[in-house]
C-alpha cells in the first residue's frame, strides 16, 4: 500500500468525521481513560498518522526518559506499516523521524508557563512548521481553569491543534470517575476550554472509543472504533 | 602466581575531566603503598602523577590513554584501569570498559553530574558494569554531596544510596560518618595518612540516625532477611547489611555513594574498602565471546583456570622497555613459554616475558590466571586482538571497526620529522583501528582518518612530544562515502585487438544497493562463460572501482554485485581483461544506478540553562541539525540531536557565544546518511572545479 492510500483507509478518518473534520486549529482533545489503558498509544498514533500526511509534531511528555517515548513511535510506526503493508516504509520513516520532535518536562510540578516557554522556543528557533502538538501525562486533577486556558490561548497564538491525554483515576479516589453525561469528573470544569473530549472503555477483550464531546455538543456517542489489544493501533470495530 | 581470583578487583575509575579523577587513581596507588611520594597531576615538581605515563597528558591535565596498574589493598590485588574519558576516544575508553569488572564513577561535588558523566555513565551502562560513586572535591567552595545524590537520581537514573555523611563541609570538611559501622572517622592523622575512628559528633547524631535509616530502607529490597530485621526494627549486622549492598551493586540496581577529597586525602580508604566489598571479582562476571568457528555465535567464557587461555589485548604502549601489550584473561592460565593463537592475524606465538605492571616499574611473572591484567613484551599484535590457546578460535570483540568519519592532511616539516612521523603512524594505527592513513595518490600527501577533530589533534600532539614529529596539518575534511539508490542490470565488454594477443573479457551483471554490509560479491555463473579463474578478476575490478566513485571520489558503499552471465576468449581472455571489464562495468552501471553521496551523521548531546534553550535549538536548526528530543529539568536543559558533521566545525564558538559560555556539548558517530541534493550538487561542484585545480 502507498502512503496516501493507508491514509485515506486509516481508521482515524472515522474518528475525524466524528468530529466534523477534526479537533480544529487553536482547539484543544483529550483522550480520557484509567491509568494503563492505553491512551499513550492511541495519542502517539493520533500523531503518527499527522506526521504521515507531513504535518510538523511537537510531543510533549512528563516521563522520566526520552527513551521510551521514542520507542512508543517506532513500535507504532512497525504496527501500521506491517499491517498496511507500507511501500518505501524506511523512507517514510526517515521523513517522519525529521518532522517530530520530544519534548519532556522530567522535573515534577514543571509550571504550565515553562512548557510552554519550552514549546514556544522549539517553535521559535527550530520547528517553525508544527501544526500539531500532543501532551502526554498532563495533570488535570492538579490544574487550575487559567493553566488549561494558557495552553487553549498558545493553541489560538501559535496556529497550532493541541492534543491531551486525561487520566481520570490518578488519585486512586472511590469517586465516579465520569458524570451522567459521560464526562471524566476532573475534566469537568474545562468544558469551556475543551472542544473534543474522546474516552476509551475496557470491553471484554478490546477497548472501546466513544466521543463524549464533539466542540458544541456533549453527548456520548459509540465510535465504531476500538484499541486493538494486541497492536495498540486504533482500529474499525 | 596465580592470585586469589575470588579476591581480585578489575576496577577502572570514570569521570568528566576535572573532577579528580586522575588524583584520585594517584592516591589509591599511594595508600596500597606502591609507591612512596604524592605528585600533583599539575605538579609543582614536575614529577607528575603516576598513571599518567605520557607527557601529553601530564601538560593537558587529563589522561588519555588506559594503564592498568597492579595494586595490593588489604590482601586483594586490584587491577586499576585508568580509563580515557573523552567521547573522541570511544574506541579506546570501551576497550578499557570491556577489560573492567566494576568501576568507580567520580563526580565533583560542586560542579555534580556533567555531560561527560552522563557519557562515561552510558558506556559503563552498556557494558553492565557494577559502579560505586565517588563525590570528590567535599573541600571546595559550594560543595554539596546531597545534590550530587540527587542528580545521579535524576540525571543517570541511578538508585544511589550515601553511604556516609560528611562531617563539615567546604574548608570545614574533617570527615565523614560511616553509615553502616556508625562510627566518624577522620582523616587527620601523620599527613591524613592514616585514619582515626571515634564515635560520632553529638551534633551530627540526629543527621546520621536519619540518613542510615533511608540507607537501610534501600538497600533491604535485596535481601529478604535484612527486610524483616529492618521492618521489625531489629540490629541489623554488618554482614548482612554488606551483603545486600553488594547483591545490589551487582545487579546494577544500587550504587553505593561515598564522599571525600582526593587532594587533601580524605575519604579514598573508605572507599577502596568498598570496592573490595561490593564490587565484583572476575568470577562474579559473565564474559562471553564470539565463536569465529560458528558464525560468531557468543559463547560464555567460564573464569576456570584450568581451561585453554582466552585473552583480549586491550592496550599497546611503546615504553621505556619496549613494546608491551597489556592483556585480560578471561579463561585459562597463561604461562610464560606457552603457545598462544592471535585469532585476526591467525599467526601463532610463544610468550615469551610475562611481566605484572606496578605503577612505573614492573615484575617479571611466570604465569598469570583467570581475570588478571598482565601484560606481554614483544608481540606483534593490535590493540583488541584476541589470544587463545589450545584449538579455540574465539573473538572478545566483533570484527567490525567503525568507518573514519573525518581526514586530515599531515606533512611533515622536515626530512627527519619524515622518518618519525612515519614511525609514529605505524604506532598509531596498530593501538588504535578507528585512527587510518594512508597516501594520496594524487596528491601524494599523508591523510589521516579518525572519529573526529579531537582524536585527530591528541594523534598530531602525540606526534610531536613522544616522536619529535613536527608536522603541518591541512584543514580537515569531511569523509563522505557514495553509495547508489536503484538496482541495475549492466553489461560490458571489453574488447582490445592492437598487435601481440588482444584482450577479450566480457560480463552481464546485476548491481544492487545493499543495506549495512559494504559489499558483496555474488556470482551465478553457470556453463562456464566465464572460466572459474577469472571470477576473482571481476570482483577485484568491482572493488577497485568502488575505492573512488564517480561523484566526489570518495569511496563507494553497501553495493551488492552480481555475475549473471559473460563471455571469453580462449586466447585473448585474461585475469587483466576481466578485471578492467569489472572496473569499467562497475563504472558504467554506478552512473545509471542514481549515485548519491552519503555524509557523516553526529549525535550531539548539548547541555545548558533552559534561557538559552531557543539559542540552543535555533544553533541547531541552523546546522541542518534535526533535534530529537530535549529534556528540561528546571533550570537546566539538553538537547539530543543529529547533525552533519560537515556542519559541525567551529559549534563549540558558536555555542559559547550564544549561551555565554553556560553550555556544553558532546558528540560521537551516528550514521551515514543521504546529503541532501542541493548540497550534494554543491559538493560535486566544488570537487570538480578542486580537481581541475589541481591538473
Amino acid at each position: 500500500m502507498i502512503k496516501k492510500e493507508l491514509i485515506n483507509k486509516s481508521p482515524l478518518r472515522k474518528m475525524d468525521n466524528s468530529i466534523h473534520g477534526g479537533v480544529g486549529i487553536g482547539n484543544i482533545g483529550v483522550i480520557a481513560a484509567r491509568r494503563g489503558i492505553g491512551k499513550t498509544a492511541c495519542l502517539v498514533h493520533i500523531a503518527t498518522d499527522k506526521l504521515m500526511a507531513g504535518k510538523h509534531v511537537i510531543h510533549v511528555s512528563y516521563a522520566k526518559k526520552v527513551d521510551h517515548i521514542i520507542s512508543w513511535y517506532e513500535d507504532i510506526f512497525k504496527e501500521i506499516s506491517l499491517k498496511r503493508d507500507l511501500e518505501k516504509a524506511m523512507d517514510i520513516h526517515d521523513e517522519i523521524v525529521k518532522n517530530r520532535v520530544i519534548m519532556n518536562f522530567s522535573q515534577q510540578g514543571t509550571s504550565v508557563i515553562q512548557v510552554i516557554a519550552g514549546v514556544s522556543a522549539m517553535m521559535d528557533n527550530a520547528q517553525m512548521d508544527t501544526s500539531v502538538i500532543v501532551v502526554d501525562g498532563f495533570d488535570f486533577t492538579k490544574s487550575s481553569v487559567e493553566d488549561v486556558a494558557a495552553f487553549k490561548s498558545f493553541a489560538g497564538n501559535k496556529e497550532v491543534e493541541l492534543w491531551f491525554t486525561d487520566d481520570y483515576h490518578r488519585d486512586d479516589s472511590d469517586g465516579p470517575t465520569l458524570n451522567e453525561k459521560g464526562i471524566p469528573t476532573n475534566l469537568v470544569s474545562f468544558m469551556d476550554q475543551i472542544d473534543v473530549i474522546f474516552t476509551l472503555k475496557a470491553e471484554k477483550d478490546y477497548l472501546h472509543l466513544y466521543l463524549v464531546k464533539d466542540h458544541e455538543t456533549i453527548n456520548t456517542e459509540d465510535l465504531p472504533l476500538k484499541l486493538d489489544p494486541k497492536s495498540l493501533l486504533i482500529a474499525e470495530v | 602466581m596465580s592470585l586469589d581470583i575470588e579476591m581480585m578487583r578489575n576496577i577502572g575509575i570514570s569521570a568528566h575531566i576535572d573532577s579528580g579523577k586522575t588524583t584520585l587513581s594517584e592516591r589509591i596507588l599511594f595508600f596500597c603503598q606502591k609507591i612512596h611520594a604524592i605528585h600533583e597531576v599539575r605538579g609543582k615538581d614536575g614529577v607528575g602523577a603516576t598513571m599518567d605515563s605520557m607527557e601529553l597528558e601530564k601538560e593537558r591535565g587529563i589522561t588519555i590513554a588506559s594503564a592498568a596498574t597492579n595494586v595490593v589493598w588489604k590482601d586483594h590485588p586490584v587491577n586499576i584501569i585508568d580509563t580515557p574519558g573523552h567521547v573522541d576516544f570511544t574506541i579506546e575508553v570501551e576497550r578499557a570498559l570491556r577489560v573492567l569488572d566494576g568501576a568507580v564513577l567520580v563526580l565533583c561535588s560542586v560542579a555534580g553530574v556533567q555531560s561527560q558523566s552522563i557519557t562515561v555513565d552510558r558506556q559503563l551502562k552498556r557494558y553492565g558494569v557494577p559502579r560505586v560513586a565517588f563525590v570528590n572535591k567535599t573541600d571546595r567552595t559550594g560543595a554539596n554531596p546531597y545534590k550530587v545524590r540527587d542528580q545521579l537520581e535524576e540525571k543517570l537514573g541511578l538508585n544511589s544510596v550515601m553511604m556516609q555523611v560528611p562531617i563539615g563541609l567546604e574548608d570545614k570538611h574533617v570527615g565523614v560518618i560511616d553509615l553502616i559501622t556508625m562510627k566518624a572517622l577522620y582523616f587527620d592523622g601523620d599527613e591524613n595518612y592514616a585514619v582515626r575512628e571515634t564515635e560520632i559528633p553529638s551534633e551530627l547524631v540526629d543527621e546520621a540516625a536519619e540518613k542510615r535509616e533511608i540507607m537501610l530502607e534501600a538497600v533491604s529490597m535485596f535481601d529478604d532477611e535484612l527486610m524483616e530485621k529492618v521492618m521489625e526494627g531489629e540490629d541489623v549486622p554488618e554482614e548482612l547489611l554488606n551483603k545486600a549492598i553488594r547483591t545490589g551493586t551487582l545487579a546494577n540496581e544500587l550504587v553505593p555513594v561515598y564522599i571525600g577529597s582526593a587532594y587533601k586525602n580524605k575519604g579514598v580508604q573508605p572507599l577502596l574498602d568498598a570496592v573490595m566489598r561490593y564490587l565484583p571479582s572476575p568470577p562474579d562476571i559473565e564474559n562471553k565471546a564470539l565463536d569465529l568457528d560458528n558464525d560468531e555465535e557468543e559463547v560464555i567464557l567460564p573464569s576456570d583456570p584450568s581451561k585453554p587461555p582466552v585473552a583480549l589485548a586491550f592496550k599497546l604502549e611503546d615504553g621505556q622497555y619496549g613494546q608491551l601489550t597489556y592483556i585480560r584473561i578471561y579463561q585459562g592460565t597463561i604461562k610464560k613459554g606457552a603457545d598462544l593463537f592471535n585469532v585476526r592475524s591467525k599467526r601463532k606465538f610463544k610468550v615469551g616475558r610475562l611481566v605484572r605492571m606496578h605503577s612505573n616499574s614492573m615484575e617479571d611473572i611466570t604465569e598469570a590466571g583467570t581475570g588478571d591484567i598482565v601484560a606481554l613484551f614483544g608481540v606483534d599484535c593490535a590493540s583488541g586482538d584476541t589470544f587463545c590457546g589450545g584449538d579455540l578460535n574465539l573473538s572478545m570483540t566483533s570484527m567490525f571497526v567503525p568507518n573514519p568519519v573525518i581526514s586530515l592532511s599531515v606533512q611533515p616539516k622536515d626530512k627527519a620529522a619524515s622518518d618519525k612521523m612515519a614511525k609514529a603512524l605505524n604506532r598509531f594505527t596498530k593501538e588504535d583501528p578507528t585512527f587510518r592513513t594512508y597516501v594520496d595518490p594524487e596528491t601524494n600527501d599523508t591523510i589521516i582518518q579518525g572519529m573526529g577533530e579531537l582524536h585527530l589533534e591528541v594523534y598530531i600532539e602525540r606526534m610531536r612530544r613522544e616522536y619529535q614529529a613536527e608536522v603541518d596539518t591541512g584543514a580537515p575534511q569531511v569523509a563522505y562515502r557514495e553509495a547508489i539508490s536503484k538496482r541495475v542490470e549492466w553489461e560490458y565488454t571489453h574488447k582490445k585487438q592492437t598487435g601481440g594477443s588482444g584482450q577479450y573479457a566480457k560480463i552481464k551483471g546485476l548491481m544492487e544497493p545493499l543495506k549495512d554490509e559494504n559489499y558483496e560479491f555474488v556470482t551465478k555463473i553457470k556453463g562456464g562463460n566465464i572460466p572459474t579463474e577469472y571470477i576473482p578478476s571481476c570482483d577485484k575490478g568491482f572493488q577497485t572501482a568502488m575505492k573512488k566513485g564517480a561523484l566526489l571520489g570518495f569511496p563507494v558503499v553497501n553495493v551488492k554485485m552480481t555475475v549473471l552471465d559473460g563471455a571469453s576468449h580462449a586466447v585473448d581472455s585474461s585475469d587483466m581483461a576481466f578485471q578492467t571489464a569489472g572496473l569499467m562495468g562497475f563504472r558504467e552501471a554506478y552512473r545509471k544506478a542514481g549515485p548519491i553521496i552519503l555524509e557523516p551523521i553526529m549525535k550531539v548531546v548539548v547541555e545548558g540553562p533552559t534561557e538559552f534553550q531557543g539559542n540552543i535549538f535555533g544553533s541547531i536548526n541552523q546546522r541542518r541539525g534535526m533535534i530529537l528530543a530535549s529534556q528540561e529539568e528546571g533550570v537546566n536543559s539538553t538537547v539530543e540531536a543529529e547533525v552533519p558533521l560537515s556542519e559541525m566545525f567551529g559549534y563549540s564558538t558558536t555555542l559559547r557565544s550564544s549561551t555565554q559560555g553556560k553550555a556544553e556539548f558532546t558528540m560521537e558517530f551516528a550514521k551515514f546518511a543521504k546529503v541532501p541534493q542541493s548540497i550534494g550538487e554543491e559538493l560535486i561542484k566544488k570537487a570538480e572545479e578542486a580537481k581541475k585545480a589541481g591538473k
